[in-house]
């Protein structure tokens, strides 16, 4: 239409369109919470879909990237909720919480696992490893129709979830539920089987077109002393490996325990409940001390150290240990000393020791917390060799060491997996979204409002049972509803209600603009809560 | 007859030759659209006029005449007074920029007021007489620039003060008067909502910024106008028969300068000494406000926080027309 017309009407034979030097463009982001949880969970779409009470569709949409929620909404340090957005406004959104009870709400109405396919694939793939990274790659390889097999060297699957967590913080029927309900897409599991030993890594190489190695890093790293072995010292991994197996060992009235990670305090935790008085000794000085400063305070979470140290864990920060002390076979403690220098010229840990600051502290047991390496034994011709084909993850491909780390890189390798299989390259969606700031965030348009938090429970000697609780489905609703919508839009109507022109035509589901009256004002994207609108220049 | 939108009737629909970022066409689309199509809008001569109608052609989905500059009120209380005796209760509303309500047309306003008439009044408040070129009017606030009141050796802007133009309409003890803005849709939802529940005169007065005028960015519209709110430069209350009834809380207060700094009109406050001094002034007002509404400290849960809570899967919220609205 000419722009002089002058036909009686309406003015929309007039386009005011020709006006703008800039145009809105709605633009889905990518939210700092998934993209920095490792295991690349669509954070906000599924808490979007939980503050509607749409609960299974949220389950559905986190496991699309997560099978293990209740897992990992109790183990996971939720790295999440220290990039939430929310934290600028009042408190980061309690994204774990929120993740544990779609999870557990999943276990509590049985819901199952979909394929995403109902073709079969014939290639087999093998998984070393029924931990976190293992579970996760073949339950996406499961998913798309590949017939996978897991091999484990214990007897119970979940790797370090099973053997190391305690079951105050992971019960194990949680675990266990979380683990059938993938196996039941089909994958084999073959337990007490040591690829290696049982199988060679050649007859395995033979059997199977790819081999996804998740074998953890269980080798304890150890202490330059004899003792390991008889009843004095034992590794911490050792030691909690056989609390979680069921054994209540008798332990000494007083233990140290050497080291200041998650290892360490779970080891301490599980000593408390067995009745002993428990040191923890330990390099760094306490959070919050060193500004967050990484090296120089502890590695264990902080809502671990808080916990422990409620229960009664005694910490001793900045000391290293000089020596174990012994009188004849006995140990009677160990010697510790003030900490100077945490690291080394080359960064390397290793804490140089105050002369003249040295104490004694009584023990007869000692835990030796101080890291674990990967054990490649019998599995050399697979990762020593340049064959296609193996693909590596978990805690065995390195730092950092986390379960939900884990879960992603089995995720990253069952797309590997399958883009070797299939010759067609892994697409990775969200990658080439622009990120969301707070800066982007119209903090106006949201109520403050607090944050809940499971509660926490008494925890009671010799009591292994659950200390946090969940939400339940009114706080989880209440939770999720905190949560921005960083970048996203969640139909709030503003650049509709806002829009001079009426260029901003409400859908059925979302909005479209009329580019032939859109002025280019950019009220909708000043006035956009989410930061969803961009505007975009235009020639001319 | 223009159904793009099956949730918004769009009663003041595209094609008008406002600017960009009009805060008044903005307001005038979301009162009309709450209030919808069945009513008779009588619009003053004026800014909204003038862009919505323009070579026979009309942005208006609804009926609409146009009065004279002075007179929208007196014609608006025949239109009323017809339809009453034809036994028909079809709404009237008036619309008119503060120009044709604090000025010229506050006698008309004045005497549909006090014989009672069933309508309701809408003052799209720009704070000058825009269509004509920036004039200052009653309505401009104090130490502002328009083409009439330049800033200069002499002078720091507008002299004279806003007029309390709410409090003049309350005295008429009428049945509901209430200021609004842009900026909550919440608030001016409820308030015309309620007008529209209430018979006999009743106004609404809404700060509607004007990107020409006010001299700011286009897109800045709603954020002027929350900061007018803010900064308590521009009350939100209600009154009832003279009383105050109603008060938008502030749930915190900005300095007057927040609200300045974005506008071009106050740009020679930031300037020089003298501008300083009525800076200090302009925040002494906006205090006075502040305790004469007790906008600090209202007993009311309605706050500035929650009068702009976004709704989250809005579905809508606009008058449903005859012609069905299905989402
Ligand atoms: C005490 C402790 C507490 C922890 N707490 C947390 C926590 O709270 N939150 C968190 O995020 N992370 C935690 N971690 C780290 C986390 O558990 C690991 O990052 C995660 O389990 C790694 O998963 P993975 O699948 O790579 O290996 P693992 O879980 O270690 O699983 C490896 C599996 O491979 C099997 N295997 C090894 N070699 C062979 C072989 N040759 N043949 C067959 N099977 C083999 C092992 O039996 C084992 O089951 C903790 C670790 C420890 C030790
Ligand atoms: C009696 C009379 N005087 C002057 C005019 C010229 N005129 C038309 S619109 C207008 C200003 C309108 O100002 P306002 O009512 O504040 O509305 P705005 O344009 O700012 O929305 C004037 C002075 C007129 N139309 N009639
Ligand atoms: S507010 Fe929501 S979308 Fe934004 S970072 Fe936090 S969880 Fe993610
Ligand atoms: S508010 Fe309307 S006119 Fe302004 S940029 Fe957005 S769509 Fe265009
Ligand atoms: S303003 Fe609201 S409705 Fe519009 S895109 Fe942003 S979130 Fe969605």
């Amino acid at each position: 239409m000419n722009r002089l017309a002058i036909e009686p009407g309406s003015t929309v034979a007039y386009h005011t369109g020709d006006w703008r030097n800039q145009r809105p463009a709605y633009r889905d982001k990518w939210p700092p919470c998934g993209q920095t949880c490792p295991a690349e969970e669509d954070v906000q779409a599924w808490l979007a879909l939980a503050s509607d009470r749409q609960w299974e569709a949220a389950w559905r949409t986190l496991t699309e990237r997560n099978p293990l929620p209740a897992v990992m909404g109790r183990v996971c340090y939720h790295p999440c909720e220290r990039a939430c957005n929310r934290a600028h406004l009042d408190t980061a959104v309690n994204i774990h919480g929120v993740e544990r009870h779609l999870g557990d709400l999943a276990l509590q109405q049985g819901w199952r696992h979909r394929p995403l396919t109902d073709q079969q694939q014939t290639q087999q793939v093998a998984v070393v490893g029924a931990g976190p990274a293992g579970l996760s790659c073949a339950f996406q390889l499961a998913r798309r129709g590949f017939p996978v097999t897991i091999f484990d060297a214990q007897s119970t699957p979940g790797g370090t979830l099973s053997s190391g967590i305690p079951e105050y913080r992971l019960p194990k029927s949680v675990m266990q539920g979380e683990i059938n309900a993938i196996l039941a897409l089909g994958i084999q599991l073959k337990l007490n089987t040591r690829i290696g030993a049982d199988i060679s890594a050649d007859t395995l190489r033979e059997e199977f077109v790819a081999v996804f190695l998740a074998v953890g890093a269980l080798q304890p790293r150890t202490y330059p002393d004899d003792g390991y072995g008889d009843h004095s010292v034992m590794s911490g991994v050792d030691f909690l490996r056989r609390i979680n197996d069921g054994e209540r060992l008798s332990l000494p009235g007083q233990i140290a325990v050497i080291g200041g990670g998650n290892t360490a305090i779970d080891a301490a935790r599980c000593a408390r409940r067995l009745g002993a008085e428990v040191t923890v000794v330990c390099s760094q000085d306490p959070h919050g001390s060193h500004g967050g400063h990484p090296g120089a305070e502890i590695p264990a979470s902080l809502d671990e150290v808080n916990q422990a140290e409620a229960e009664g864990v005694r910490l001793r920060y900045r000391m290293g240990v000089q020596r174990l002390v012994r009188s004849g076979a006995h140990l009677s403690g160990v010697e510790i000393a003030r900490v100077d220098q945490i690291h080394d010229r080359h960064g390397r840990f290793n804490p140089v020791l105050f002369e003249g600051t040295e104490e004694f502290l009584p023990a007869s047991l000692v835990v030796f917390a101080i890291g674990q390496e990967v054990d490649w034994r019998g599995l050399e011709p697979l990762v020593q060799t340049e064959t296609s084909g193996i693909f590596v993850g978990g805690d065995a491909a390195g730092k950092p060491r986390f379960a939900a780390t884990a879960v992603g890189s089995g995720y990253q390798a069952a797309m590997s997996i399958i883009a070797l299989l299939t010759g067609v390259p892994p697409h990775y969606e969200h990658h080439d979204k622009a990120e969301v700031t707070f800066r982007d965030i119209k903090p106006q348009y949201y109520p403050r409002q607090a944050r809940r938090e499971g509660a926490l429970m008494a925890a009671s000697p010799g009591e292994f049972s659950e200390r946090v609780a969940g939400l339940g489905n009114e706080a989880a609703h209440e939770e999720a509803g905190r949560c921005l919508n960083c970048g996203i839009c969640f139909q709030c109507d503003n650049c509709w209600h806002f829009c001079p022109d009426a260029a901003v035509i409400k859908q059925g589901q979302g909005y479209r603009i009329d580019d032939d009256y859109c002025k280019g004002c950019g009220i909708c994207a000043e006035e956009c809560p989410s930061g969803h609108i961009d505007m975009e220049r235009v020639a001319g | 007859m223009d159904t793009r939108d099956a949730f918004r009737h769009n009663v003041l629909t595209s094609g008008h030759r406002a600017c960009s970022g009009c805060g008044e066409a903005m307001a005038a689309r979301m009162v009309t659209d709450l209030i919808g199509p069945e009513a008779i809008y009588v619009n003053a001569t004026g800014c909204l006029q003038v862009f919505s109608t323009h070579n026979q052609q009309s942005a208006w989905q609804a009926p609409w005449i146009h009065s004279v500059f002075a007179n929208a009120a007196a014609v608006a209380s025949g239109v009323e007074a017809a339809l009453r005796a034809r036994g028909e209760d079809t709404p009237v509303i008036v619309q008119a920029g503060d120009g044709g309500t604090f000025d010229i047309g506050l006698q008309c306003l004045s005497g549909m007021i006090e014989r009672g008439h069933d309508v309701l009044f809408v003052c799209y408040d720009n704070e000058a007489y825009m269509n004509t070129g920036v004039q200052r009017s009653s309505s401009t606030p104090h130490a502002v620039r328009t083409t009439t009141s330049p800033p200069g050796r002499v002078s720091e802007g507008k002299h004279h003060l806003k007029k309390d133009l709410i409090s003049i309409v309350a005295a008429h003890r009428m049945p509901y008067a209430a200021t609004a803005t842009v900026a909550y849709f919440p608030d001016l939802r409820a308030k015309v909502d309620k007008a529209m529940r209430i018979k006999g005169p009743r106004f609404l007065h809404v700060l509607s910024p004007c990107p020409l005028g006010w001299d700011h960015d286009a897109a800045l519209s709603v954020t002027v106008a929350r900061l007018a709110v803010e900064t308590g430069l521009f009350p939100l209350i209600e009154l009832e028969y003279g009383a105050v009834t109603g008060v938008t809380r502030l749930a915190r207060q900005q300095p007057v300068e927040e609200y300045l700094k974005l506008q071009g009109r106050f740009k020679h406050l930031f300037a020089d000494k003298g501008g300083a001094e009525e800076i200090r002034h302009l925040q002494a007002l906006a205090d006075a406000n502040i305790r004469r509404y007790g906008l600090l400290d209202a007993n009311t849960e309605w706050d500035t926080d929650r009068a702009s809570q976004t709704q989250r899967h809005g579905r809508g919220g606009y008058a449903a027309s005859s012609r069905e609205v299905s989402p």
